[in-house]
């Protein structure tokens, strides 16, 4: 009898202990073949048949359709350069390269991947439109004040993530060797 | 005494609970890409019937449906199921930038992917198969006269292609969402 509730105690808090930790894995959605790179995150195995489970699970979850090797690499920044977590009343400086790709967009989105809406209806950034430096550089300023140049608003007050996708780039297949310099720089400007 | 026994009750229950939890984790990390209810395929689903086109709503604060998508890029898919017959999937890739064809099983893994770099006469064309259509395909081959298609070999019977259209600017995305709608999926019949 005695054992008998001991047993059931144990499998009690063993299941409520489980559960709690599938759902933090799953909401951290970062499976053993993320590899982290400065402040950016990338999984090129995601979305393939060598995903490992933690990165198939965090897929079905979110629901997103990741890009094919073939296709890109998406990379996931949720801190600046020094590890801090990007916040909404901060004023940062992305830029000046990315690895090579025959073209790349920078977007902002909200903790759950969608983009946020702001006053500029100014979502993301495309390689193609950018307006760049001298030197070929770009700095995109990611505030919620308007800025001059390449201005990224930041639309609420929410926790929110910067993406980086490479289209037609040589370094898919090699993704977690890809050097941190080669990396926009994520650097916070100043805080409210 | 007494105290002495409690302590042993409570690491007994601490190990069994510990136990239980990372078997509820593991189990629960494992079947829960078998349920499948949050998945791109079962969001995509509602949307309208196998082998029609339909494009997706351009990425925005309001479009939830699918997370992680680029505001810079359109997109069309059609789902298949090859138990009807191989399916023959053609897109028109003879915009300037980037445009590719994806293809993704049911279950979420991508089999393959191509770019509008290998597009032939400014189209992208595959024909999906099973491992057994294929067979009796090639059972019926000419051997004189090469094979034009692209076969695409697919263990599962169900899934999606995703076609996709970067736009280089913003005022270029109606033509880019132009260009996916034009993708067409139709199942041919079964060689035998």
């Amino acid at each position: 009898m005695d054992t008998l509730i001991k047993a059931l105690i144990a499998c009690v808090i063993g299941l409520v202990v489980g559960l709690w930790a599938t759902a933090l894995s799953l909401r951290n959605a970062r499976g053993f073949d993320a590899a982290t790179i400065g402040a950016w995150t990338v999984s090129e195995k995601a979305g393939t048949l060598e995903a490992d489970p933690y990165t198939r699970a965090a897929l079905e979850q979110s629901g997103e359709i990741p890009l094919a090797l073939g296709e890109g690499l998406q990379f996931i920044a949720r801190t600046d350069d020094t590890g801090a977590a990007l916040s909404p009343s901060c004023a940062y400086l992305v830029g000046r390269t990315t690895p090579p790709a025959r073209y790349w967009t920078l977007s902002l989105v909200d903790r759950l991947g969608f983009p946020v809406a702001n006053a500029a209806a100014r979502y993301g950034f495309r390689s193609s439109e950018i307006q760049r430096g001298a030197d070929g550089g770009f700095i995109i300023a990611v505030s919620s004040s308007p800025h001059s140049g390449n201005w990224l608003p930041i639309g609420s007050k929410g926790r929110f993530a910067l993406v980086l996708r490479l289209y037609d780039s040589p370094v898919s297949a090699t993704a977690a060797a890809i050097d941190k310099d080669a990396l926009p720089r994520i650097v916070r400007e100043s805080c409210l | 005494m007494n105290i002495r026994r409690r302590v042993i009750d409570i690491l007994a229950i601490a190990f069994g609970a510990a136990m239980i939890a990372t078997l509820v984790h593991i189990v629960a990390i494992l079947i829960i890409p078998l349920y499948a209810t949050h998945d791109a395929f079962a969001r995509l689903s509602p949307l309208g019937p196998i082998n029609a086109t339909i494009a997706l709503a351009q990425s925005g604060p309001r479009e939830r449906l699918i997370p992680f998508g680029d505001p810079a890029v359109a997109g069309a898919f059609c789902r298949f199921d090859l138990r009807a017959g191989p399916l023959r999937v053609k897109g028109p890739a003879n915009l300037a930038s980037f445009a590719s064809l994806s293809f993704h099983t049911r279950r979420g893994s991508i089999f393959y992917a191509i770019t509008d770099k290998a597009a032939t006469r400014g189209m992208l064309e595959a024909l999906v198969v099973t491992e057994d259509q294929l067979r009796a395909l090639a059972a019926k081959d000419d051997e004189d006269t090469p094979v034009q298609d692209l076969r695409i070999v697919s263990n599962a019977k169900e899934g999606f292609v995703l076609m996709r259209a970067l736009s280089e600017e913003p005022s270029l995305y109606p033509s880019a969402e132009n260009a996916v709608r034009a993708l067409t999926c139709a199942s041919e019949p079964i060689p035998n």
